[in-house]
């Protein structure tokens, strides 16, 4: 079952069952989990005719009682303490609460002692508690995702809350599913071995009654990984219409906002919704590169100009019947020609009524292409202004392909290029040097002088602070194909092959950990199992989680895996959604508090 | 998908913590509140619209006797107007059958079929168009909570309407497309019959003047011509009537897929047009103190009151 028909269906249960008028009441996190899955039109239908969010609906004191109150929020300390307060001054008819996951005792004590009146009709648990942006992929849209980066002693109380969060999550994953994994996790990374762990105690220890669903033939697998593994997926450009719009512009909960843009065409909204269940071309050009989606575009462009063109014809026809009915004849010659002339148009009339028919659709149909001939429209402008062809084309051949000298002429060449930015000259330097990082120190070197001296506002140490993070030693992967002799003979072979695409021909890390899995061959060494759990075969439905966030390059990578029936169902999901933009600012941020931290010390 | 219920942990601890507090409360004010409830019911018997709870403030457990208070006005006009929409629901499924009965081929005139889907098709639209005037008065002015239930309401009634309509027009088309297609094929028989005639005489066309025969032969395509411009007129007008009540509801539904259907998006500017709103009252209470027609009055006072002055002392002086 698909992420996002589990959390609509938890939304109809919720819904259902209460008749009359309701107001839904979420908090800041719940709000996307919902408003990504469920329309405001479908709500309406639900007879929900207010949403509103925890913490202003204690401003008013208007007493709504004809409303039933529905709540649908995370069950942290905060909220429960606003949900006492309000439940000791009930606005509303009936109380119907739901929460996002586990509650504990403890709370449960709480909201019984607030609710004196005794509003409350139900407590629930639905574990709705992530936002499910696509069938296959999940985020968990965290604010503070630098923390994976930085050791334990750094900030151990923000640590934990982040593995808290971060295990909360993927339990409602599972939970939502109804199976419980066994769990393996990447043995290089701490916060991966920890989140692995607690997860595992949580599943089997602590809430073994609420996780023991019906055995399966094989247990489905969670895999832990970090995203250090693979360092170079989120610095890369994009140019498959999902990763490019966020990339670019910037993809949030399926929104995209054009606030940044200069000139909008009229009728445009400032913002828009690319989503895959609400939008068919999105849908089948969300995985297609750039050049295939103008194609696409225009010919979705010709096809709605035929449609406005008639409906053109038909507007002045009418008017023009409508005239002719003005005369009123007694003549019978007047009235046989009018007849006729009728006649004629008779065919229009058919076609007027159609149109009024047609017309919702036909207005929908020209919002879409609109949205989309803008979007392509910016990103095309966007390419020019920063010369991503000739950017991208060293970005893959820095990822792909080899020769290190040929690499560190064409870097040179971008860093001395005028219209290349600031970000794009970083970018091209952190990958030289995750690539490239023991041979030749000293052209290394060279291009780090050369990057400060040419970007005034690059954090000092940011690469080096990355290869630190994420360098040779610290992956476990073979990101590029060069460690062992099976992956450097395909290479080979690829290079002589050749590509179809230079700009696509990039394969994030995990595409490999997928095909080993579905050959069985994840090795343990890699990535071990939790405690003494164990896996026979291989499993049906995996779930992929990235500590520090995934990329739509490898959200991308698991729908086309999912779509070749291989008899395994892969889930991604991770802390945040990354562009290159995200990355780099958790780089930043994690750096800046370890300095800080050092000086302390 | 997995669900937990903790109601029943949860009732227990509100029994238990009740059983703990109620002796503390009882001692304290006993049958007070509930003496104090009746009797102020009895004094307000017209205060239909607060909620019982606000009445008794003191009484801290009652067992879930709080019962959903009674709506405001608006509501009604909102049930009043779904009762239209199911009204017109089950008229609609009545025109189908008729329909049906109309396109079965019959020996009598169908007079009185036409007459029952004239009437059936009249009521419908008549439903439909008080449906939306009515609806217009459902909407509220300013940004309160109260304003954006309306608003909501309006809008889940707009998008059922629009849908009636849009059914309406279907069965509507789809009939007159099947009722030509039987007059045509009834029709071209005859016309065939009088094209075949007509031809056979054209070369005497000029030297007879209208024969008996022409004579009927133009009757009858007049009849035919009239009766089909009759249709189309009924169909203009009806076309006419249900684009104006679209156009007027599609200001109401939301374009689904769009940003304006998405809760977030609705929240957020829920938040921002109930600031703006406060900002607009606040430079409106402004501009009004400040008014330029208080100054303007009082000039005009001033001055008013000099020209007196002036007339008393000229009247004194001369």
């Amino acid at each position: 079952m698909a992420l996002v028909t589990s959390v609509r269906d938890y939304i109809n249960r919720m819904l259902q069952d209460i008749s009359g008028m309701k107001v839904l009441i979420l908090d800041s996190e719940t709000v996307s989990n919902v408003s990504i899955v469920y329309s405001q039109s479908e709500l309406l239908q639900k007879e929900v005719f207010l949403v509103e969010m925890i913490d202003s609906i204690s401003a008013s004191n208007e007493s709504m009682s004809h409303l039933k109150a529905v709540y649908f929020v995370r069950p942290t300390s905060e909220n429960v303490q606003k949900l006492r307060h309000q439940l000791a001054n009930p606005r509303f008819g009936e109380y119907h609460l739901f929460f996002s996951n586990l509650l504990k005792d403890t709370q449960i004590h709480i909201l019984a002692d607030s609710d004196e009146q005794e509003v409350v009709q139900q407590v629930q648990e639905f574990y709705a508690d992530f936002v499910a942006g696509d069938p296959y992929h999940f985020t968990l849209n965290m604010a503070a995702n630098h923390l994976y980066m930085l050791p334990a002693v750094v900030d151990p109380s923000g640590l934990q809350r982040y593995s808290d969060r971060v295990v909360d999550g993927i339990a409602a994953v599972f939970l939502a599913l109804k199976r419980r994994p066994v769990i393996r996790y990447q043995r290089t990374s701490d916060t991966a071995k920890r989140i692995a762990q607690e997860t595992a105690k949580l599943m089997y220890q602590q809430e073994s009654g609420l996780f023991d669903f019906r055995r399966t033939e094989s247990s489905p697998l969670l895999l832990v990984i970090d995203r250090r593994d693979d360092p170079v997926t989120p610095l890369l450009n994009q140019w498959t219409y999902q990763a490019m719009v966020h990339e670019l512009i910037g993809l949030q909960d399926n929104k995209v906002d054009l606030r940044a843009i200069g000139s909008l065409p009229k009728d445009q909204q400032v913002e828009v919704v690319l989503s895959s269940e609400q939008d068919a071309f999105f849908k089948s050009n969300m995985y297609e590169n750039f050049g295939d989606i103008g194609m696409n575009i225009k010919r979705m462009v010709d096809d709605f100009q035929q449609v406005a063109k008639s409906n053109q014809n038909i507007q002045t026809v009418g008017t023009n019947i409508a005239s002719l009915k003005l005369y009123s004849c007694k003549d019978v010659q007047l009235l046989v020609l009018v007849t006729v002339i009728i006649c004629e148009c008779f065919g229009f009339t058919e076609d007027m009524a159609r149109f009024v028919d047609n017309y919702p659709e036909y207005k929908k149909m020209q919002g879409n292409v609109s949205k989309h001939v803008t979007l392509v429209t910016e990103m095309s402008k966007l390419v020019e202004a920063r010369k991503l062809m000739l950017v991208s084309q060293t970005e893959q051949d820095l990822a792909c392909n080899g020769g290190q000298g040929a690499a560190y002429e064409a870097v040179t060449d971008l860093l001395n290029n005028e219209s290349v930015s600031d970000i794009d000259r970083l970018r091209l330097v952190m990958l030289y040097a995750l690539r490239y990082e023991k041979e030749n120190p000293v052209q290394l070197m060279q291009l780090f002088n050369k990057l400060a001296s040419r970007s005034p506002k690059y954090k000092q140490g940011l690469v080096q602070f990355l290869l630190k993070q994420a360098g040779v030693e610290k992956r476990s992967g073979d990101l590029f194909g060069n460690r062992d002799l099976l992956n450097i003979a395909r290479n080979m072979a690829r290079g002589l092959k050749g590509v179809e695409n230079v700009y696509t021909q990039h394969q994030p890390l995990l595409f490999q950990t997928m095909e080993s899995i579905t050959r069985g061959r994840l090795r343990d060494v890699d990535y071990p199992f939790v405690g003494d759990h164990f896996q026979q075969g291989r499993p049906q439905e995996v779930v992929i989680f990235m500590v520090g966030g995934t990329t739509y390059e490898e959200s991308r990578c698991v729908a086309l895996q999912n779509s070749t029936n291989s008899g395994i169902r892969f889930i991604l999901g991770g802390t945040a959604v990354l562009n290159s933009k995200r990355f780099l600012m958790d780089l930043e941020e994690a750096q800046r508090i370890s300095r800080s931290g050092s000086h302390m010390v | 998908m997995a669900t937990r219920n903790r109601t029943l942990l949860f009732r227990k601890y509100r029994n238990s913590l009740r059983s703990v507090r109620a002796p503390m409360t009882e001692a304290k004010s006993g049958v007070g509140p509930v003496i104090e409830m009746a009797s102020a019911t009895l004094l307000h018997p017209k205060r239909s619209y607060a909620p019982v709870s606000t009445e008794d403030p003191g009484s801290s457990s009652r067992g879930g006797a709080i019962t959903v208070g009674l709506p405001p006005d608006w509501v009604d006009v909102s049930e009043e107007i779904s009762g239209n929409i199911q009204r017109a629901r089950s008229k609609m499924a009545e025109l189908g059958k008729a329909h049906a009965k109309a396109l079965m081929p019959t020996f009598g005139d169908g007079k009185e079929d036409q007459h029952q889907i004239e009437s059936l098709t009249q009521e419908i639209t008549f439903l439909l168009r008080k449906s939306e005037k009515q609806l217009q008065k459902l909407s509220a002015a300013g940004p309160s909570e109260d304003s954006n239930v309306r608003k909501n309401v309006q809008r889940s009634l707009a998008t059922d309407l629009q849908f009636l309509s849009m059914e309406l027009r279907k069965k509507q088309s789809t009939y007159l497309k099947r009722l030509r297609l039987q007059k045509e094929d009834g029709g071209d028989l005859e016309m065939n019959l009088n094209g075949s005639s007509s031809r056979a005489e054209d070369d005497d066309f000029d030297d007879i003047l209208f024969s008996e025969h022409q004579m009927s032969k133009i009757k009858k395509s007049e009849a035919i011509s009239v009766e089909r411009e009759k249709e189309i007129q009924q169909v203009v007008e009806s076309v006419n009537e249900l684009a104006q009540i679209m156009k007027d509801l599609s200001a109401l539904v939301i374009d689904q897929g769009t940003i304006v259907d998405r809760i977030d998006y609705n929240i957020q500017n829920v938040a921002s047009t109930v600031e703006d709103g406060l900002k607009q009252l606040q430079k409106a209470e402004r501009t009004q103190r400040s008014g330029g027609m208080v100054m303007c009055a009082s000039v005009l006072v001033i001055l008013c009151f000099i020209m007196i002055v002036l007339l008393i002392l000229k009247e004194i002086f001369l």
